[in-house]
């Protein structure tokens, strides 16, 4: 038998193969038990020696050649079928998806988050009270006593339900009561901030009646009012994220601080928005002050060897001005549009 | 408090002027709310008349006026009604602003006809609201007299805030008091004249009794004979300058005085007192009608004036509308009190009373002042209403005694952080008019001047110091953070809390969650569906809409999902992490979610609805965080009434509720929104073991190089048959070899039983040490079937 006529015949059988039954009948016609090719090696032991080795070698080139082409075939006729068939399953790639919305944050979180890594760096931890306090707490100890007129400076949410000393509780109205409630448990040296709701009954476009504030409050025996203007200062430039931050204090009155004052920032008006940071306008930004003394002794430390200072700045308002945000009450209305615009994906906070 | 330039300098010789005067204000703590100086915003417009007009051709409203500034015509088209020919008005050129309506003249065409500037109306010039055409001035004033001067604005009106402690500058004498001690000017001298030839007995007493009323001394005088006509045009122009409106001479005397002194007076028509004037305290369900054309009920706190018969006034607060003055008043009593200021403050507040002689009482006056007062006043009176005086009168002890401080110098340095000389201490001290009366090289003694009544201790005094020094010369120093800081910090429960939050606010937003903050109140109707405590009710709510202390965020967020369906949110999930409460003492800070979706139209894009399962696994993801897995907690169906009996779950720690979800039950969600159904949680972050949830749980990472085997079991059980319990107890049989088992078919049929649900679950089992043989594996599985069937009374299936 000739080996090459056997080789030639299987490649054009190969040839007009189109699928994978056929090859694996030329497989089987050619290279099986009982195939041509394997007849071919089988006939090789009737050979001499000299024969055997020309002939053999020349059938198993022919074997090694076919089965090579058998596979490359079969390659190409599985690739070209799997084309077919996806050529069958293209779909339309223009149809526009239904409007999507990432989560987002409210912008009051991120504000939270900054404000307590900024002091935290500066080593103050985060303190908390409840919302529904005594009056002592919120008034009292911090000396506003009960006929002063400081208190008419805040408008207060008060219950029905009386706590202990049977005055009505209220709401704090800031959150230096967790103040209290810190010097009273804790010796010095103190060191925290404490942020959180607050509520006022007061409801317009730049008050809400509740809103956010934080506080902050350092007792040792050697804090002075330059630390306060340093920290201060130094916070609002990393929260704004401005350097060279134009800032003035100037004296203020609050009952628990001694000297008191407050702290505004400078700023123009650019393009019919507000540009911080430099400027002939001022911006009131906080208030702030060394503790005084009274309260101190209020909550029961020597005052003669103890003394600090403390701060409140109103969060939605510093994210109001840093954010360029003008309505403290789209804050608490849930509306879906204005946290599509303002609120922070999760990358971003 | 308001005060103008000129009124100011009655006070004060200086060389500043406003907006200098006004930056001092404010460095010395008076801070400075507004400086209206017309001269800066007003002194481009002019004075200009219409010298002819005529109508505009395309506009019937609309005249063409050529106006005459004195050195130029102009054309100017004008749509007031009271244009007229020789009107002398108030005429702005193109390019300037006009305050009153926010605007720049451009120049340009109204309705094709050219414009050259503007005659003003009041509103527009921002005087007033008045808009019933422009201005029309004294035909005498001459073209070109600049606005300001025409319409006598020129002095500048400052209104400045004064802080609760500075009662002694709620004056204008006491301001400029304060500006003279920072070297912006020098107080000037103000004598007062006693008036002589008052020989005659007041035939009106004054008593006080001793029921412990806010009355602490009082001086009275008659005055016979006096006319109470219209006030001198200067006392006139004062108050009109600050915005108060003229009354009559004597009414105006005693406000100009409060005003000016800082000292309330109060005078009553003397025909109107029967007999002697008593201070004491009112009896509960007296009432009285009062200047302010109110009548107001009275109790026990309020201090009142009253002769034999009628109550005549609010003492320190508000005076009485029957002995009020007017014109025909013939004889006058008048009053100059001094009045304890938390009395006053209990008495007025207690009324909801706001007068400018409570705001002095209630902060303190100057008792040195009170004869002055008196003194003062009546010669007032005597000039401007004519009439006798006589004797003075009085009731009670005023005490005078001076308050004393000791004060040492080193003081300053330690709470200000910057050292100044005991000199310039005690310069700016004697400056503000405190005395020295003892001094050496460390200490010295201070008298506090009678007027500063919020003075009482050696830290006041360092605030003034600082307060005329200057805020600004404070040395910034930095507060550095220490590694005991940096420990406390780090075991700060609050800031575990905070970051805590932070990860849970993550997950959420990466879940599609938007977050919201809703206001902790909520409203009655809320409040009764919800079942909160009526502790809970605010007394003085800003509506009925936030009248309660939230006891669940479900009714806030069921609003919030109407608005914004309202705006065509069709699918919408938010939460909140925030505080309910249960009474005044119990707040929890909880995560509350809430979300539905609407069946979408869209048939590319098909959305499954949300459902009981789909939040689930939200908060099993939640749980995982918080390192917990949710089979781990005691589950039960929730008889809450917020949700669907059905669909809604608690799950429990012991006693501690973790989270209760599911559907929203139908009865609250039809007063809200119209969506199918509303799925919300409640998980009660607070009850969770802070530090199990903070820390990163550590899971040891080994992977078993030995090959797992799985089997799947299916188990016909009780239909109310507890699946966290089984899951449980197939975990606990062999910790070490099962790895978990995943439950993932279950159904009902009549074949197995109403009564009944098959249930099938897959365990996967593996060993870290070595290839489990199939005896072992066998004996698992027995393992799992006998405790199955006779721990749950269940039966396998095949």
């Amino acid at each position: 038998m000739d080996v090459s006529k056997v080789l030639k015949e299987a490649l054009s059988e190969l040839e007009k193969s189109n699928n994978d039954d056929s090859i694996q009948s030329l497989r089987v016609k050619y290279l099986g038990k009982k195939g041509l090719i394997t007849d071919l090696l089988k006939s090789l032991k009737d050979l001499s020696v000299e024969d055997k080795k020309k002939f053999g070698a020349s059938v198993n080139l022919a074997k090694e050649e076919l089965l090579k082409k058998i596979n490359t075939h079969s390659l190409e006729i599985n690739k070209k079928n799997i084309n077919e068939k996806l050529s069958k399953e293209s779909i339309d790639i223009t149809f526009p998806p239904p409007i999507s919305q990432l989560g987002k944050l409210h912008p009051i979180s991120k504000t939270y988050k900054e404000v307590i890594d900024i002091f935290g760096n500066m080593g103050f931890s985060v303190a908390e009270g409840p919302d529904i306090e005594t009056d002592f707490n919120n008034f009292t100890a911090l000396n506003i006593p009960e006929d002063h007129p400081a208190r008419e400076m805040q408008d207060t949410f008060y219950l029905n339900e009386k706590d202990e000393l049977d005055k009505p509780f209220v709401l704090r109205t800031h959150t230096s009561p967790v103040q209290i409630r810190t010097m009273m448990n804790t010796k010095p040296p103190i060191k925290i901030i404490a942020p959180g709701r607050t509520y006022r009954c007061d409801s317009d476009s730049t008050h809400s009646p509740m809103f956010h504030q934080v506080e902050g409050l350092l007792i040792n025996e050697d804090a002075n009012m330059g630390h306060l203007k340093g920290n201060l200062i130094n916070f609002c430039k990393d929260f704004f994220h401005i350097n060279d931050l134009k800032v003035r204090f100037r004296p203020s009155y609050f009952p628990f601080t001694e000297p008191s004052a407050e702290m505004d920032i400078a700023y123009s008006i650019v393009d019919n928005k507000i540009k911080l940071g430099e400027g002939d306008k001022w911006l009131e930004i906080l208030g702030c002050g060394m503790v005084n003394p009274k309260v101190i002794e209020n909550c029961k430390m020597d005052s003669s060897k103890f003394q600090g200072y403390a701060f409140g700045l109103g969060l939605d308002r510093i994210t109001m001005l840093k954010h360029g945000l003008t309505d403290i009450r789209s804050f608490f209305n849930g509306n879906n549009n204005w946290l599509k615009a303002n609120g922070f994906s999760l990358g971003r906070i | 408090m308001k005060f103008t330039y000129s009124w100011l300098k009655d006070h004060l010789d200086t060389d500043l002027d406003a907006n200098a005067i006004g930056e001092a204000l404010t460095n010395i703590g008076l801070e400075l709310e507004n400086l209206t100086d017309y001269s800066k915003s007003h002194g481009n417009f002019v004075v200009a008349s219409i010298i002819e007009f005529k109508k505009h051709p395309n506009a019937d409203r609309l005249n063409l006026c050529t106006v005459d500034d004195g050195s130029k015509k102009y054309q100017v088209v004008c749509g007031a009604h009271n244009v007229k020919k020789n009107l002398k008005g108030i005429f702005a050129k193109e390019g300037l602003y006009i305050p009153g309506i926010d605007l720049t003249l451009k120049k340009g065409k109204i309705r094709g006809e050219l414009s050259e500037g503007m005659m003003l109306s009041e509103r527009e010039l921002g005087l007033s609201d008045e808009h019933e055409g422009i201005i029309e001035l004294d035909n005498k004033i001459a073209n070109g007299t600049d606005a300001v001067t025409a319409l006598g604005l020129n002095d500048p009106l400052f209104e400045i805030a004064i802080t609760p402690n500075r009662g002694d500058c709620l004056s204008v004498r006491g301001i400029a008091r304060d500006l003279a001690s920072k070297g912006s000017g020098v107080l000037k001298d103000f004598k007062i004249e006693k008036i002589e030839n008052s020989n005659f007995e007041s035939p009106i007493k004054w008593f006080i009794k001793s029921d412990n009323n806010s009355c602490e001394f009082v001086l009275g005088r008659y005055f016979r004979n006096v006319s109470n006509l219209k006030s001198p045009e200067w006392l006139v122009k004062k108050l009109l300058s600050i915005g108060l409106r003229p009354i009559n001479a004597l009414a105006d005397i005693t406000n100009y005085i409060t005003i000016d002194q800082g000292r309330p007076l109060h005078v009553f028509d003397a025909d109107k007192i029967n007999g002697d004037l008593t201070m004491h305290l009112s009896q509960d369900g007296d009432s009285v009608k009062t200047l302010d054309n109110k009548e107001y009920k009275l109790s026990k706190i309020n201090t009142i004036i009253s002769d034999s018969n009628n109550i005549h006034g609010i003492a320190g607060v508000i005076g009485g509308l029957e002995s009020g003055c007017s014109e025909k008043t013939k004889n006058v009593f008048l009053e100059v009190a001094s009045f304890k200021p938390s009395g006053i403050a209990k008495s007025a507040r207690s009324l909801g009373i706001f007068s400018d002689a409570r705001q002095r009482f209630e902060r303190g006056i100057d008792k040195v002042f009170v004869e002055k007062g008196m003194d003062y006043a009546s010669s007032l009176i005597i000039q401007y209403c004519g009439g006798e005086a006589s004797k003075i009168v009085h009731a009670g002890d005023l005490n005078l005694k001076p308050i004393i401080i000791n004060y040492e110098f080193r003081n300053f340095l330690k709470v200000i952080g910057f050292d100044l000389e005991p000199k310039a201490q005690i310069q700016y001290l004697k400056n503000l008019g405190f005395k020295i009366t003892q001094q050496n090289e460390t200490n010295c003694t201070i008298e506090v001047p009678s007027w500063r009544n919020d003075i009482e201790y050696s830290i006041d005094i360092i605030e003034e110091i600082i307060r005329l020094h200057g805020y600004e010369h404070i040395k910034e120093e930095k507060t550095i953070s220490t590694n005991e800081d940096k420990i406390k910090i780090e075991n700060s429960p609050a800031n575990k809390k905070h970051k805590i939050y932070e990860r849970l606010k993550k997950i959420l937003a990466s879940e599609n969650y938007q977050e919201i903050i809703t206001f902790s109140f909520h409203s009655s109707d809320s409040h009764t569906s919800l079942k909160g405590s009526e502790t809970l009710k605010l007394s003085n709510a800003i509506s009925e809409e936030f009248n309660y202390m939230r006891n669940s965020m479900f009714g806030n967020h069921l609003k919030v999902l109407d608005e914004n369906k309202k705006k065509g949110f069709e699918q919408q999930s938010i939460f909140e992490i925030g505080p309910i409460y249960e009474n005044t003492n119990v707040q929890h800070n909880i995560l509350s979610m809430m979300a539905f979706t609407m069946k979408s139209v869209n048939t590319v894009f098909e959305n499954k609805l949300f459902d009981f399962n789909a939040l689930t696994i939200q908060i099993s993801k939640l749980l995982k965080e918080l390192n917990f897995d949710i089979q781990q907690f005691a589950i039960k169906r929730s008889i809450n009434e917020m949700f669907h009996p059905g669909k809604s779950a608690e799950l429990w720690q012991g006693k501690k509720l973790i989270a209760r979800y599911g559907a929203i039950h139908p009865i609250i969600i039809q007063n809200y929104t119209k969506a199918p159904e509303v799925y919300a949680a409640e998980i009660y972050i607070d009850n969770l073991p802070l530090d199990t949830i903070y820390h990163n749980k550590k899971i040891s990472f080994f992977e078993s190089p030995f090959p797992f085997s799985e089997k799947d079991f299916s188990f016909i059980f009780n239909k109310d048959q507890n699946l966290f319990e089984v899951y449980k107890s197939i975990m606990g049989i062999d910790k070490k070899l099962i790895h978990n088992v995943d439950f993932f078919d279950q159904f009902y049929s009549h074949e197995i039983g109403l009564e009944n649900k098959s249930i099938t679950f897959r365990i996967k089992i593996q060993s870290q040490d070595k290839t489990l043989e199939d005896k072992e594996l066998e004996d698992i599985f027995s393992k799992v079937i006998e405790t199955i069937t006779n721990k749950f009374d269940a039966q396998l299936r095949n």
